[in-house]
């Protein structure tokens, strides 16, 4: 938007001091007035006294809708209208700076202002900006003579040959900061060595220009300035478009350019900042966001608050002399973020206490707390993540090293069944071997007494091979059972393995006196799964029953095995006629080192079970409806669900 | 009645039973075999020189119960074990109860033979034995009830003349009585009547 049309000095202005003649003078022509100035005035004391809303006129040097005059006016009403028993009524008029101007249109304002406002003058009269100040001096005797004034966003430049001004004019200057912007935006682009400055051709844009040249000679050894001063648009477009990465541009905007086309300055300087290749610097607020990178400025709304507070002092009876306004409104480093960034500046190089507008804001700051609350959960899932690993490590570790523990126990297990069973294998290999010796001797002692009795040789010798088969054949199963082995799961025959167990424990059945009876098992029993292990939980499971029954009468020392078919699997159940199981011991049966048996090392069941469930099945005890206790393995049958594929172990 | 000695084989596998039967028959003995003590036993065992080789463990009654059970019925016929396994116990029990050995299967030819003929020999003094006290006891039956009071007193170490006073006999008379004694028993002394009437005493409580 156009700058605040600080309308500057008009190149017809007289020299310095005159205007405060002028002013005395026509103070002087007008003593007639006074009188009526005075009643006015008086008409607005009881006002006061009767608590009825009292007006303030603010006059504007441009046009209404300049965003400058907004600020202002947001800045004004906030400070004035802020005190709630403050009756204050705001009438706002815009002298059209610099489009109407001249003798004639200050007559006309003059006679207008005072027609619509004559009945009523104001309290106080705000001008904002040194055009609207300028008329008011000029014709302040002719219109409200004794109403104080409060001026604001006038250039200190301007004021200085004004002083002094009339006790009741008060007011803060303004200092745009040519000077300043320029020395930042060199500082900003350190490689820059030539400077742009672009000025209009309306009588106010010359007066800028010639301050941009006045202020900018200082720079002159650091950057080359080019002046592009009263060109036509385009002219000033092009060769903005045509800049290197060594130039910066300053530009106060314009009011005219040199083809006498009208513009706000800030719609001057957004076309020149949305055309060049170099960063646009310039000296007014309002310019930050229309594509400018920034300057050294004061701040409109400040403006609008300081006349504010000037105008509700003097509202509540303050003196204007005893005001003592600051000496000037605050300037400020103004930058446009967007711009910082498209032109690549340096962020170190920006002044710390530079307020930059439009920043984009880091991430960090826009999402500081979810950034924080993610990098939060993503460190706890990292951390949880780690920990799983870990766990999972720890856990394969254990499951191996139980895994291990678990082939040892087995092992031992199998160990304890042969060291139970050494009676008995003996007596099964010695068996045969017996069987082999005798019929040598006797196949010798034939031969030896020389009689033909080759019948008799002919039946010796399948006998002594079949017996020396069968010796072999319980060395093998022995074997087998004591192998070390790793965890198999083939496929194997239940039957097979069942008819192993019952030659294997067949002598020691004898031994104990205790009938063993292992039921028919079904043809298609096939299995997957460690052969062996099923083999030592059946031997473990019939060792246990032989356990319970010694000692009892004939009748009750039977063991009876049974293999039944299920859809999913066999369950193998082993039953005694022995005492059952203590209701008590239920629980614990399958404990490690839990017996009732004196001598037991309680593993057999425990084993059983921990071998059991690696084959991916369950075991367990119930009482018989009479006597003794039935132990039932169940056993996932081949290729059904739970099993993995062999080989995995 | 055949003089060759029969031995009873005892043994629940049949395989080893049969060559021991072969051996046995190849060594000059007669053997028969049984599968249980319960086939043993089933069957008349001939008055015939023998003995028994008995395998300790066998589905039913044991061989040592078996053992045990001849003996109470006064089956003499020695017993030779041949076990799968020998365990202390057993072997300790066997021979408690008699038995002539205690064999481990497999067994040497030589050392199976050598206890048979140990346990025939002693089938064989056992048998004399009997035979003996037989005869003495048949002896001994022949003494008239006179004669036994006589034989009785002279067991005890008492004289003629102290037989006579207590019988109220004639001392000529005791010594005829005595010569008779002495003569049916087949006595040549006093001191041998001594020890035939201690072994008649061994008779009666065996």
């Amino acid at each position: 938007m156009a700058r605040l049309g600080l309308t500057p000095p008009h190149p017809h202005r007289p020299a310095a001091g005159s205007p405060a003649r002028r002013l005395a003078r026509l103070a002087v022509r007008a003593g007639g007035a006074c009188v009526i100035v005075g009643l006015l005035a008086m008409c607005a004391q009881p006002a006061t006294a009767a608590g009825k809303p009292r007006t303030i006129l603010v006059l504007y040097s441009n046009s209404r809708l300049l965003p400058a005059n907004q600020e202002f006016d947001r800045g004004f009403r906030a400070t004035l209208l802020n005190t709630p028993d403050r009756q204050v009524v705001l009438f706002e008029e815009f002298l059209g700076s610099p489009r109407f101007a001249g003798r004639a249109y200050e007559q006309t304002m003059s006679r207008y202002l005072l027609g619509k406002y004559g009945s009523g003058p104001p309290a106080v009269i705000v001008t904002v900006s040194e055009a609207a100040l300028d008329f008011v001096l000029r014709n302040r005797a002719g219109l409200f003579p004794r109403v104080p004034v409060v001026h604001l966003a006038v250039p200190r430049p301007f004021l200085r040959p004004l002083a002094p001004l009339p006790a009741d004019v008060v007011g803060v200057p303004v200092d745009y900061d040519v000077a300043g912007t320029i020395g930042l935006a060199l500082r900003l682009h350190p490689r820059a060595r030539r400077l742009v400055l672009v000025t209009g051709a309306s009588a106010a844009d010359r007066v800028w220009e010639a301050r941009v040249r006045e202020e900018t000679r200082c720079f002159a050894p650091r950057a080359a300035r080019e002046f592009l001063a009263g060109q036509p648009t385009e002219v000033v477009l092009k060769r903005l478009r045509e800049l290197g990465h060594d130039a910066v541009v300053f530009t106060p905007g314009y009011f005219q350019d040199g083809a006498g086309r009208d513009f706000a300055p800030r719609e001057a300087a957004a076309a020149m900042a949305a055309a060049s290749a170099a960063p646009v610097y310039g000296p007014y607020d309002t310019f930050v966001g229309a594509g400018v990178v920034g300057g050294r400025m004061p701040d409109f709304e400040d403006m609008g608050r300081q006349a504010g507070e000037l105008a509700g002092r003097l509202l509540d009876g303050v003196e204007p002399a005893a005001l003592r306004p600051p000496k000037a409104v605050p300037t400020n480093w103004v930058l446009d973020g967007r711009q910082v960034h498209r032109w690549g500046i340096d962020a170190r190089a920006i002044p710390g206490d530079a307020v930059v507008r439009f920043r984009t804001p880091a991430f960090w700051e826009v999402y500081r707390r979810e950034a924080l609350a993610g990098a939060a959960a993503l460190m706890v899932q990292a951390g949880l993540i780690i920990w799983l690993v870990l766990e999972r490590r720890r856990r394969r570790r254990a499951e191996q090293s139980s895994q291990e523990h678990r082939l040892d126990l087995a092992r031992a297990a199998r160990f304890a069944v042969a060291g139970t069973l050494t009676g008995a294998i003996a007596h099964e290999i010695n068996q045969p071997l017996g069987a082999i010796l005798s019929n040598t001797d006797a196949a010798e002692l034939i031969l030896e007494s020389g009689a033909d009795r080759c019948d008799q040789l002919r039946g010796i010798l399948p006998d002594i091979r079949r017996d020396a088969l069968r010796a072999s054949e319980v060395i093998r199963r022995l074997r087998g059972l004591l192998a070390m082995q790793e965890v198999e799961r083939r496929p194997f025959d239940l039957s097979e393995t069942a008819r192993e167990v019952e030659a294997m424990l067949r002598a020691e059945a004898q031994r104990r006196r205790v009938s063993l009876y292992i039921g028919p098992v079904a043809t298609s029993a096939t299995m997957v799964g460690d052969r062996i292990q099923i083999q030592q939980v059946l031997l473990n499971l019939v060792l246990n029953a032989m356990d319970e029954v010694a000692g009892l009468p004939d009748g009750r020392r039977r063991v009876v095995v049974s293999v039944e078919r299920l859809a999913r699997g066999v369950v193998i159940a082993v039953r005694d006629f022995g005492r059952g199981i203590a209701p008590e011991h239920m629980a614990k049966i399958f404990d490690s080192f839990f017996t009732t048996k004196q001598g037991g090392m309680g593993l057999g069941l425990s084993v059983a079970k921990m071998l059991v469930e690696a084959q991916g099945g369950r075991i367990w005890a119930e009482n018989g409806l009479t006597e003794g206790a039935v132990f039932r393995v169940e056993l996932p049958a081949s290729g059904a669900k739970g099993f993995r594929a062999p080989g995995h172990s | 009645m055949s003089t060759r000695a029969l031995i009873h084989v005892v043994d629940d596998d049949e395989s080893l039973r049969t060559a021991l039967v072969r051996l046995l028959g190849a060594a000059g003995f007669e053997a028969r075999g049984y599968a249980s003590t319960g086939d043993f036993l089933l069957q008349p065992v001939p008055d015939r020189p023998g003995c028994m080789l008995l395998d300790v463990r066998l589905p039913g009654p044991s061989g040592l119960e078996l053992q045990a059970a001849l003996q109470r019925q006064g089956v003499a016929l020695p017993v030779v074990f041949l076990t799968g396994h020998a365990d202390v116990a057993s072997s300790v029990r066997a021979m408690k109860a008699g038995a002539v050995d205690f064999l481990t299967k497999p067994v040497e030819r030589a050392t199976l033979l050598d206890a048979l003929q140990r346990a025939l020999a002693l089938d064989a003094l056992q048998r004399t034995a009997r035979d003996e006290g037989a005869r003495l006891r048949e002896r001994f039956a022949t003494l008239k009830p006179c004669e036994r009071e006589v034989f009785d007193r002279i067991v005890a170490g008492k004289l003629n003349k102290q037989i006579a006073d207590e019988l109220k006999l004639a001392e000529r008379t005791i010594k005829l009585r005595r010569a008779h004694v002495m003569a049916k028993l087949g006595a040549g002394s006093a001191a041998e009547l001594g020890r035939l009437a201690e072994r008649l005493r061994n008779l009666s409580d065996g």
